[in-house]
């Protein structure tokens, strides 16, 4: 139960949102909290019945253990457990346990004072997760058209989904969810190596301040963000990604069913252009 | 586990600062009307939900194989409507056959005077229902051959025969008559002309790509497939089909190319679009070629495709002189051809699975029809 | 939690514009300006916009860099026949295209791949020389090179894509198109043509860690903005001295996850993860069609390509419709 050399006078009571001084101690360097025995709960819950799903498939090879989704036939109803049942209840062990987790961050988060961007931050993310295994699904009619979890075979439901489409690539918010992908890479590989090249100068010289790191950037490519800055930017390049892709998963089945390229036709057929 | 003595302050604060009801009004009824607000909205999407067709399940569940456009596949072929069909007369014993009625019947002489009048007026209801009789023949000698589209639609009842003699396997006992492309039209939709090269101050490939077209179905993909792979007999197939290959593409024809590929994606995006579906509707996609993960859809396309080179080859292109100028490609001059889009038009099956030979046993083969 | 969540600046404050700090022993001459503000990207960061260092290596960037545009856009302009209202329409879908497989690995005709030889010729120039334009401008402030390795990352990804496969595999035809959307076709038909590149494991590598980009940046970007008020976004002060904006930035993690980066290294975590996205996805470019044509099959291979069992076709799943 080591604790970190300045960790002894935060570890004090209170924050929690539901239970009061029941839960409020840690395990090890873990805080519990109500949220965070829920959490185990349903992880271990949804863990054993996926263990339970390998053994039904026949596999323990952790990369091809594959629990499927129910057939469409079986609309938005509950389907049998060996035919796409486990799935279903899988899927709410795992939305018990994200929500979970987000709630118990919001416990430590009042605990040390702290805002609470990281648990809404994962609430982006579990937001996107729910739109491509609930929402979607509601939205088409049937719990089939969630993707299976599995390692390389929830690849091949990223593959088959992609080209329902005939061209995935052409769809306009996938589009922009890829640019915020790569721009939030882009912007992390900046920060982070501006950061380690003002606290690890040149050999023999001293630490660098905030000021070096501005001129660097603005002699690179004429501006820089700044300190805090930076951080407002890679918070929403990050969120913006999750959230687009969630957009254009959303918007494709349940708003648009034809191949994407032929959305575009709406640019190619404006009555101005001249031929 | 460690409880210090929390601060004088704190208790304090706690005592002037409890927690009770009416400071959590605010809060409750945030989530109240929250939660009613999601529940609402989730109610509305279900219920609107019901009233949407589902989505066609084409592979195992989880491989994310299904068709969406249900609604389109369901939605009711309008030419379907305007069908005109007549049963056949069963021929009785020496009854005058149509050679020796009329002059210069080549292909359809075998016929019985009454199937090739009805025959005749079918023809005219489904290719030229306003300009009747006198689109193909001279109305003052209709035996002659002065008309171009008399010649034109001779060869085409032979390429008719054709299709539903040799190819069932790709038409099966539904077959085709002139109603599956023509649908009341002279000139049937979804015919093609050679389009390539739509780029100029390019040549090679980069002449035939990176334009949006029809052909290729507003992508940049190369806008030549049709001509490549449905007229010409090009190669369709692209993989490797061994994990290691020994060679490099610049060693042309004997490896597949990364612009290879992009034509045969191209000619596969005609495909889906022509037939309303999309590639799962035959592939399971993570392996394109693995004959245990396609569809039996799979197959039928596959005999297509020959089918449609011989149609363009053996029938449609050797009518080019028989045209005049405006019935040929704006580009190249070319003759009309065909390819999927020409006879299914949007659907999985043409006419959605209409079946088209039950009453025309003189359009199923060569030779005299075979009457039941 | 009526709390200020910090993600706008709420009040702009500006001084004078700053100068920039000079270099171990040298002034800086070379800086072009005047700075100047912008309150719209006050919102969010520093209003200042400038002064830009310029240098030999920035000029010659710059330069090779609109050279290289300018003959893609206009070899994309005359492949419309000069009109300006058909280059709008089609601008997305045109492209100028790398030569075909028949010219190997040599010069092609011009309008046959030549011009994107030249133009690639032009990219390589600019992108390297501003390569060692991030190594200079750190030095001349006495700073670690870490964005000068960090880029290097990236272009690695860029080599392979453009040079280094393209030559190992004989043939310029195998390299990426300058179009909008004909880049994303060149995307599918690689992947088409070797076998499904989700089966390649450096695919899958570079994607984790292009996922984990993402999630790390939230993480951090959030864990800052949640400490800002005890100063966390002064990040050099805090990894020099920790204070408690670090102590329970630190805490919220060791508590929630069992373990807990620094100030210092949770750049480290971020530097990483950030570059080994294209770092891992190049080698698995470079190994594709070179030593695996087929990367389904090469997984079948080596038994991690899970099955589907059950039927194919839709007749079969009609029935709950």
């Amino acid at each position: 139960m080591a604790l970190l050399s300045f960790e002894r006078k935060y570890r004090v009571r209170g924050g929690t949102l539901l239970g009061g001084d029941l839960f409020d101690f840690w395990v090890g360097p873990f805080y519990v909290g109500f949220f965070g025995v829920t959490t185990v709960f349903f992880a271990m819950l949804g863990t054993i019945l996926i263990f339970w799903g390998a053994a039904l498939q026949g596999t323990f090879n952790p990369w091809t253990i594959n629990i499927a989704p129910p057939d469409l036939k079986y609309g938005l109803g509950l389907a049998p457990l060996a035919d796409g049942g486990l799935w279903q209840i899988i899927t709410i062990c795992a939305h018990g346990a994200f929500i979970s987790w987000a709630l118990r961050e919001v416990e430590i988060c009042r605990k040390l004072g702290m805002g609470y961007h990281v648990p809404i931050a994962f609430g982006v993310a579990i937001f996107a997760y729910t739109t491509l295994v609930v929402i979607r699904p509601l939205l088409m009619g049937a719990w089939g058209h969630g993707f299976p979890y599995g390692i390389f075979s929830h690849l091949d439901w990223v593959s088959n989904v992609g080209y329902s489409y005939l061209h995935f690539h052409y769809n306009p918010a996938h589009m922009i969810a890829v640019t915020f992908f790569f721009t939030t890479c882009l912007a992390l590989a900046l920060h982070g190596a501006l950061i380690l090249s003002a606290a690890n100068p040149a050999a023999g010289e001293e630490m660098k301040t905030p000021d070096h790191e501005d001129t660097f950037f603005r002699d690179f490519i004429g501006y820089s963000v700044g300190t805090l800055g930076i951080h407002r930017v890679g918070l929403l390049l990050a969120l913006n990604a999750g959230f687009w892709s969630a957009v254009c998963i959303v918007i494709s089945g349940p708003i648009w069913t034809e191949s994407w390229p032929s959305w575009w036709n709406w640019w190619l057929d404006l009555p101005f252009w001249a031929d | 586990m460690f409880r210090w003595k929390l601060p004088d302050w704190y208790d304090r604060w706690k005592k002037d600062n409890p927690v009770t009801l009416g400071s959590l009004t605010g809060p409750i009824i945030l989530f109240l009307v929250g939660f009613s607000a999601w529940i609402a909205a989730i109610a509305l999407i279900v219920w609107y939900n019901w009233a949407q067709p589902e989505s066609l399940q084409t592979g195992p569940r989880g491989a994310g194989m299904s068709v969406p456009n249900l609604a389109g596949l369901d939605a009711p072929d309008k030419s379907i409507e305007a069908y005109y069909t007549e049963e056949a007369y069963t021929p009785e014993a020496g009854e005058d056959l149509a050679k020796d009625v009329y002059e210069n019947v080549q292909v359809l002489g075998d016929l019985t005077d009454a199937n090739f009048t009805r025959l005749m007026l079918a023809m005219t209801e489904w290719v030229s229902p306003e300009q009747g009789c006198a689109y193909c023949h001279n109305e003052e000698n209709l035996a002659d051959d002065d008309v171009y589209t008399k010649i034109v639609s001779r060869r085409m009842i032979q390429m008719t025969r054709n299709i539903n003699e040799n190819w069932d396997g790709h038409v099966g006992e539904t077959g085709v008559n002139c109603y599956t492309c023509h649908r009341g039209q002279n000139v049937p939709s979804g015919i093609w002309f050679k389009i390539a090269p739509q780029l100029e101050a390019a040549s090679g490939w980069a002449a035939v790509q990176n334009y949006a077209t029809d052909q290729s179905v507003s992508t940049s993909l190369p806008h030549d497939a049709l001509e490549k792979l449905l007229l010409e007999d090009g190669q369709i197939n692209v993989h490797d089909l061994e994990p290691r290959v020994p060679g490099s593409t610049a060693d042309v024809g004997e490896l597949a190319s990364i612009q290879d590929t992009e034509r045969t994606y191209s000619l596969m995006n005609y495909f889906s679009h022509s037939l309303g579906v999309n590639c799962t509707f035959c592939h399971n996609t993570r392996a394109f070629y693995d004959g245990a993960q396609i569809t039996p859809q799979w197959a039928t396309a596959y005999q297509g495709i020959d089918m449609v080179q011989e149609m363009n080859q053996e029938y449609l292109v050797p009518l080019r002189d028989t045209y005049p100028a405006n019935r040929l490609g704006p580009m190249h001059e070319d003759a009309p051809k065909a390819a999927c889009n020409t006879c299914h038009k949007g659907y999985n099956k043409p006419m959605m699975g209409l079946p088209m030979l039950s009453d025309w046993p003189e359009l199923a083969a060569e030779g005299p029809p075979e009457y039941e | 939690m009526a709390e200020y969540f910090n993600i706008f600046n709420q009040v702009q404050v500006q001084g004078p514009p700053e100068a920039g700090m000079a270099g171990p022993g040298k002034p800086e001459t070379d800086r072009v300006g005047p700075p100047f503000f912008n309150t719209w990207v006050g919102w969010i960061g520093n209003a200042q916009i400038g002064p830009i260092y310029l240098g030999f290596l920035g000029i010659v960037s710059l330069v090779t860099f609109i050279l290289a545009l300018n003959i893609v856009g206009l070899n994309m302009l005359a492949q419309v026949g000069w009109s300006i209202s058909e280059f709008l329409r089609q601008g997305f879908w045109l492209a100028l295209e790398p030569p075909g497989p028949q010219h190997g690995l040599s010069m092609p005709p011009l309008d046959e791949g030549g011009w994107y030889i030249i133009a690639s010729l032009f990219l390589l120039i600019s992108v390297m020389s501003w390569w060692v334009r991030s190594y200079l401008r750190a030095d001349a402030l006495g700073m670690g090179k870490h964005v000068c390795w960090a880029f290097l990352a990236a272009i690695w990804l860029f080599l392979v894509l453009g040079l280094f496969r393209p030559v190992l595999m004989g043939c310029w035809c195998e390299a990426v198109p300058y179009g909008i959307f004909p880049h994303l076709d060149w995307t599918t038909a690689f992947s088409i043509r070797y076998g499904n590149l989700y089966y390649n494991p450096f695919h899958a590598l570079s994607i984790v860690f292009l996922y984990g980009s993402a999630l790390l940046f939230a993480m951090h970007g959030a864990t800052i903005l949640a400490v800002t008020r005890m100063g966390g976004d002064r990040e050099l002060e805090q990894i020099a001295d920790r204070g408690t904006a670090s102590e329970r930035a630190a805490l919220f993690w060791r508590w929630t996850m069992g373990f807990n980066a620094t100030m210092e290294g949770i750049h480290r975590w971020a530097f990483w993860f950030a570059i080994l996205t294209p770092i891992t996805g190049g080698i698995g470019i470079l190994l594709t069609g070179t030593v695996v044509d087929n990367w389904y099959l090469w997984a079948v291979e080596h038994h991690f390509a899970p099955e589907h069992p059950g039927e194919y076709g839709y007749d079969v799943y009609q029935g709950g419709e």
